[in-house]
């Protein structure tokens, strides 16, 4: 049995890491509320956003615009393909950043491109990649911490221009979607080229809609947009499963420091009861050897 | 009563406005569009500007920002990054934004840097001109 020094020296330690889980637990369900609130006012404006260019990729009329350029003469493996992955700034999130980390990895195992380029946001999966060796764009650094506007439209034009230059061909993006309140999953998506449905078109037999004043012109303007605005909603995603995440976890953590608190309680209880018995043992042995030598 | 369409209005950080509604005017890149019910199925983008639109009447103003809109018979979505009505301009954040802009202009910038500098002072008149026009 372990001595009772050696198992109140776990208790402290144990007591002093519940401390911190439970203050974190605390930090990330305000967090959280904040990052629910800005997802919840967020929400329509992502999906309407997908489905207005759902629909007006549906009834583009055919048109040259380099953001649907599919660059198929470029062979599989020479194709210069982008991922943007929305990682956390910090670990202690569960499994969190482990499942963007291997979803895009997953992804990059797909292609047989070598030629592959990482636009990472937050700390956690960009200290690891780069650890790994992959090519990770070292001036693209940005905090996944209370996504912004603004923050959006600087990483899409990075992205956009990288693009319209050609020395990206495809665009993926990899970000924790909040399935429910408790579930999260990482999701990837292709932003580039955009996909035209001129052929369900013609199947439904619909018009060409009117692009004013030309198409090509809405399309630079629209495109652009489109992509900032879809790069914000998955921040704003991603940030929120964040803080959930580690919510449950600290909360889990929290949880088995209780138990562990338990049960060393009860052990240490008992090797103190131990220490007593043997003590009065001694003692009483002690006390009998004595009066045996008196009446001697 | 004059015909009406749907009218959905969304910000990003929240829905401005959904509803029927009988006339519709944005800013558009070469000037500002008219809808009315039954329009012709379009696809246009939304520059800085003033917005407004008319129920049982009365018209309701707004300033936008950039964005786009799809208009398509009697539905009619605006995407934009930010709407306000003109009493919930800060006058005073406005002014400043409006400020930096022009004092960034003055200095020696990069061509990207110049159009989000010139972007930025838009938005800021244009509040400004917003506010000044319904609150006074």
């Amino acid at each position: 049995m372990a001595n009772m020094r050696e198992i109140r020296n776990r208790i402290k330690g144990i007591q002093d890491i519940m401390k911190i889980t439970n203050a974190m637990y605390l930090i990330s369900s305000s967090k959280l509320k904040k990052a629910r609130k800005t997802l919840l006012a967020t929400e329509p404006y992502f999906v309407k956003l997908q489905e207005t260019i759902h629909d007006i990729l549906f009834y583009a009329p055919h048109m040259h615009e380099i953001f649907f350029e599919r660059r198929e003469e470029i062979p599989e493996e020479d194709r210069k393909i982008g991922y943007l992955v929305i990682t956390a700034d910090k670990g202690l999130a569960g499994s969190y950043n482990h499942n963007v980390i291997k979803a895009a990895e997953n992804e990059m195992a797909k292609h047989s491109s070598k030629n592959t380029m990482l636009f990472v946001v937050g700390q956690v999966g960009r200290q690891y990649f780069l650890r790994k060796g992959v090519t990770v764009d070292c001036e693209f650094l940005y905090t996944a911490q209370n996504p912004t506007m603004y923050r959006a439209r600087e990483i899409s034009e990075t992205i956009l221009q990288l693009f319209q230059t050609r020395q990206l061909d495809d665009v993926y993006l990899i970000y924790t979607k909040m399935v429910t309140p408790i579930k999260s999953e990482p999701v990837c998506t292709k932003i580039l080229p955009l996909e035209r449905r001129k052929f369900e078109r013609r199947k439904a037999g619909a018009l060409h809609a009117k692009f004013e004043p030309s198409p090509e012109v809405v399309m630079d303007r629209l495109v652009p947009n489109y992509l900032k605005g879809l790069i914000f909603g998955c921040m704003v995603e991603s940030f929120s499963s964040e803080q959930n995440d580690r919510m449950i976890a600290m909360e889990a953590a929290t949880k088995s420091a209780k138990e562990m608190l338990h049960d060393l309680d009860l052990m240490y209880n008992r090797a103190r009861q131990g220490a007593i018995t043997q003590e009065i043992t001694e003692v009483a042995a002690g006390a009998k050897a004595l009066k045996k030598q008196k009446k001697s | 009563m004059a015909k009406t369409f749907l009218l959905e209005i969304i910000a990003s950080d929240r829905v401005f406005f959904t509803g029927q509604c009988e006339s519709l005017i944005f800013p558009g890149m070469d000037g500002e569009h008219g809808i009315l019910a039954n329009h012709e199925r379009t696809v246009t983008c939304i520059d800085a500007g003033e917005l407004k639109y008319k129920i049982d009447g009365e018209w309701f103003y707004a300033a936008v920002s950039d964005g786009y809109a799809e208009v398509s018979g009697d539905h009619v979505v605006i995407i934009a990054d930010t709407v306000e009505k003109p009493e919930e301009i800060d006058v005073k954040r406005a002014e400043e934004a409006k400020i930096r802009a022009e004092e960034r202009l003055r200095q020696k910038q990069s061509i990207m840097e110049y159009y989000h500098t010139q972007v930025a002072l838009n938005k800021a008149m244009n509040r400004l001109k917003v506010n000044q026009r319904h609150l006074k």
